[in-house]
């Protein structure tokens, strides 16, 4: 072991070694019992440096636990296992899905907001508005559909519902929704 | 990456002796932190042992949202705590705040192996310790000073000291090198 190791093994008490000289060091210390004495020296002097001050040889927590922990398994097989789970290309399609998901929910909520009509938050418009869809029956309408009100009485009452609700919603916060009235004819 | 990262990594590669250098590197902490709950010493490094066993199994887990050595920190308390209970004591009410961890370094309400011996040994042990880094050249011994007792990284050392971040190394390096010779003539394992 030469000057250099012992001064990268300085740098290793110290955190401050990197890349290849990390790997060359790591590597030395797997096989070299001096490399391994040298560092356990370094990190002594640092410990009482910093106060913690060695009342007990450190090595014998060190060789009791190198013994214990020759009985635990390795976890190199965990770590593959866990690469075969999530490879690339599903992990993939599972971002391009979620983000085509996102997207999509996204763009309707956008189409949503757009298309509702602008005075429908406002109580007072809405009443006129109400006024005007169902006292302007087009022509086109008239022949058939629902908004056929012949009956002056029930339109009134239609028209009542309509004026009624909408002042609710709009006087308590709530969202107004209704736009329709409907009747059965034959009541 | 911090170096603990790196080293954890490699333990999740399946690297078992890269542990061995994290075990190195904070033993001497980690039997300091247990023997604020557990005070005899053979005890204590039975609950220490423990503590970087439980630590192993996890580690397939650990995923750096704190220091490596918060972490562990955390394992060992809790062990200590178990410990505590199986035996039936009441583990101390007092606790050390994890994210103080890296920074735990005398509290008071932590006791030390206190054996005769052992104390003569390390009080010897610090006095030769500082009196090998007051026989250093200046600008060594402040590159020492600067890293433990500051705590400063090589980038900040050399930004303070005005020298290549390499020169700090080196500097480091020949302090911990005449602070090793001074303890082998202590210990008498010098050539």
């Amino acid at each position: 072991m030469t000057v250099n190791y012992n001064e990268q093994l300085s740098a290793l008490v110290d955190g401050e070694l990197r890349g290849e000289q990390l790997e060359h060091v790591l590597d030395l210390l797997k096989t070299d019992v001096q490399a391994q004495q040298q560092l356990q020296r370094y990190q002594h002097t640092s410990d009482v440096l910093n106060g913690f001050t060695a009342k007990l040889h450190p090595t014998n927590l060190s060789a009791r636990l190198a013994l214990a922990l020759e009985d635990e398994p390795s976890y190199a097989v965990r770590s593959e296992s866990k690469a075969k789970v999530l490879p690339f290309p599903s992990q993939l399609w599972k971002q391009v899905s979620g983000l085509a998901i996102a997207a999509s929910v996204g763009a309707l909520a956008v189409v949503g907001v757009m298309s509702q009509p602008e005075n429908q938050l406002v109580s007072a418009p809405v009443q006129t508005a109400a006024y005007e869809v169902v006292n302007d029956v087009h022509p086109q309408l008239a022949s058939g559909n629902r908004w056929t009100v012949s009956e002056p009485e029930v339109e009134e009452r239609l028209n009542t519902y309509l004026v009624d609700h909408n002042e609710y919603a709009g006087a308590s916060g709530v969202f107004s929704y209704a736009r329709v009235v409907s009747y059965d004819a034959g009541q | 990456m911090s170096v603990d990262l790196e080293l954890v990594q490699r333990v999740q590669a399946g690297d078992k002796k890269a542990f061995d250098v994290l075990i190195m590197k904070y033993q001497q902490r980690i039997i300091h932190v247990i023997t604020g709950f557990v005070h005899d010493p053979v005890e204590a490094l039975d609950v220490a042992q423990e503590a970087f066993i439980k630590a192993y199994r996890a580690i397939p887990n650990f995923r750096g949202d704190s220091a490596f050595y918060t972490w562990l920190y955390r394992i060992a308390i809790n062990t200590s705590k178990n410990h505590l209970t199986s035996r039936a004591r009441r583990p101390p009410a007092m606790d050390v705040d994890a994210m103080d961890a890296t920074n735990f370094y005398d509290a008071p309400e932590l006791k030390e192996f206190d054996t005769p011996e052992s104390s003569l040994l390390s009080d010897e042990l610090e006095a030769v310790i500082h009196q090998a880094i007051d026989d250093l050249p200046e600008d060594t011994a402040t590159a020492i000073k600067l890293r433990e007792f500051e705590g400063m990284s090589y980038e900040e050392i050399a930004q303070v000291m005005d020298c290549p971040i390499g020169t700090v190394r080196s500097r480091i390096f020949r302090a911990r090198e005449a602070i090793d010779h001074k303890i082998k003539e202590l210990t008498g394992e010098g050539e």
